[in-house]
C-alpha cells in the first residue's frame, strides 16, 4: 500500500486524469484505508471548488469599475500609434 | 499567424472541438470586428468600453498593484489594436481578449523578476519518517464548511486568500483552476515542465486550503451562533 507521502505526490493526477488505472486504484485504496488522507482529499476538493466559485465564469464581463481616465488613455494610445 | 491553441486567440476546449473553419462570432461581435478591421475609431472605443471591465478584472486578478493592472489594460488594448487582423475568429472576442490580457500579465510578472517569496512550508502537510500524514484533527464534516456559505463575502474571502499566495503559486492556480488552462498549457505559459506545474498546483491548492480552513471554521461558528 502507498504511504501518505507517496499518495500526496500523486494527488493532482489522482484527482485529474493523469494516472494509469493501476496507480489510480492504489490511490483509491489508500484513501479508503486512511482516514487522514480521506479528510485531506475532501478538504482539497473543497478548496478547488471554492477557488472556482470565487471567480465563477471568467469569460463573463464583471461589473468592475473602469476609471474614465483609463479608457481615455487607451483611446489616446491607439490614436497615437 | 495566430493559432487557435496559442495564447492569443485561444479557443475554449468546448469551442475548439472539430470546428476549425467555424467562426465563433455572431451578431454584435461580428459587427464589432468588421468595424474594427475597417479602422473605425468609434468601434475601438466601443470595444474598450464593452470589454474594459473584463480586461481590468483579469489584470487585477493576476497583478498585485492597481498601477500594474492599469498598465496591463493599456498594453492589452494596444496589442488588440495591432493584431486585430490576425484574429482568426476561433473564439469569441472576449476569450481572445482574456488570452491577451493573461499573456500581458505574465510578461509583466516575469519582467518584475523573481521577488523573494514568503515560505509556505508551514501551510503544507507534514509526514513522519514512515511517510504517514501528520494532520491536526478536524471533524469529518469540516470539509462541508464553505459549501454552505455561498455569498459575496465568501467569494471575497477566497480571492483575498489567493492573493496571499506567493506569485509563482498564485499564477499557477489562476491559470489552471480559475482560467481553465490544462496543466500542459499552464506549464507552457509559465515556461516550466509539466511536472513542475503539477507540483506548484498541488502546493498552491494545499496552501490555499490551509489559509481558508480557520476562516471557514470561524464563519461557520458565527453562522450557527
Amino acid at each position: 500500500m502507498l504511504t501518505c507521502k507517496e499518495f500526496d505526490d500523486f494527488m493532482v493526477d489522482y484527482l485529474g486524469q493523469g494516472l494509469p488505472v493501476w496507480q489510480k486504484f492504489m490511490c483509491w485504496l489508500h484513501v479508503k484505508m486512511c482516514r487522514e488522507c480521506a479528510q485531506f482529499v475532501r478538504e482539497y476538493q473543497r478548496t478547488v471548488r471554492l477557488g472556482k466559485k470565487a471567480y465563477d465564469n471568467p469569460d463573463e464581463p464583471v461589473p468592475d469599475f473602469v476609471p474614465e481616465e483609463l479608457i481615455k488613455a487607451a483611446l489616446f494610445h491607439k490614436r497615437s500609434n | 499567424m495566430v493559432r487557435a491553441t496559442s495564447a492569443v486567440g485561444r479557443a475554449r476546449p468546448q469551442e475548439a472541438a472539430g470546428t476549425s473553419a467555424k467562426t465563433y462570432l455572431a451578431g454584435d461581435d461580428k459587427e464589432l470586428l468588421d468595424c474594427l478591421r475597417a479602422g473605425d475609431d468609434r468601434c475601438y472605443e466601443k470595444l474598450v468600453r464593452r470589454f474594459g471591465p473584463q480586461v481590468l478584472a483579469t489584470a487585477k486578478r493576476y497583478l498585485r498593484s492597481d498601477a500594474d493592472a492599469a498598465d496591463c489594460f493599456q498594453e492589452t488594448f494596444l496589442t488588440v489594436f495591432k493584431s486585430i487582423n490576425k484574429f482568426e475568429e476561433r473564439s469569441t472576442i472576449g476569450t481572445w481578449l482574456r488570452g491577451i490580457t493573461i499573456n500581458q500579465c505574465l510578461m509583466r510578472i516575469r519582467a518584475q523578476g523573481r521577488r523573494k517569496e514568503d515560505s509556505i512550508e508551514h501551510l503544507l502537510p507534514s509526514f513522519d519518517e514512515k511517510g504517514n500524514r501528520m494532520e491536526s484533527s478536524s471533524s469529518n464534516e469540516s470539509y462541508r464548511i464553505g459549501e454552505m456559505i455561498d455569498t459575496a463575502q465568501m467569494k471575497q474571502l477566497v480571492r483575498d486568500k489567493i492573493l496571499e499566495l506567493p506569485d509563482t503559486l498564485r499564477v499557477t492556480l489562476l491559470l489552471r483552476d480559475i482560467d481553465g488552462f490544462t496543466t500542459k498549457e499552464t506549464a507552457i505559459k509559465l515556461g516550466i515542465s509539466v511536472t513542475a506545474a503539477k507540483t506548484r498546483l498541488h502546493r498552491s491548492r494545499t496552501a490555499l486550503g490551509a489559509l481558508l480552513k480557520p476562516e471557514l471554521e470561524r464563519l461557520e461558528y458565527h453562522a450557527y451562533m
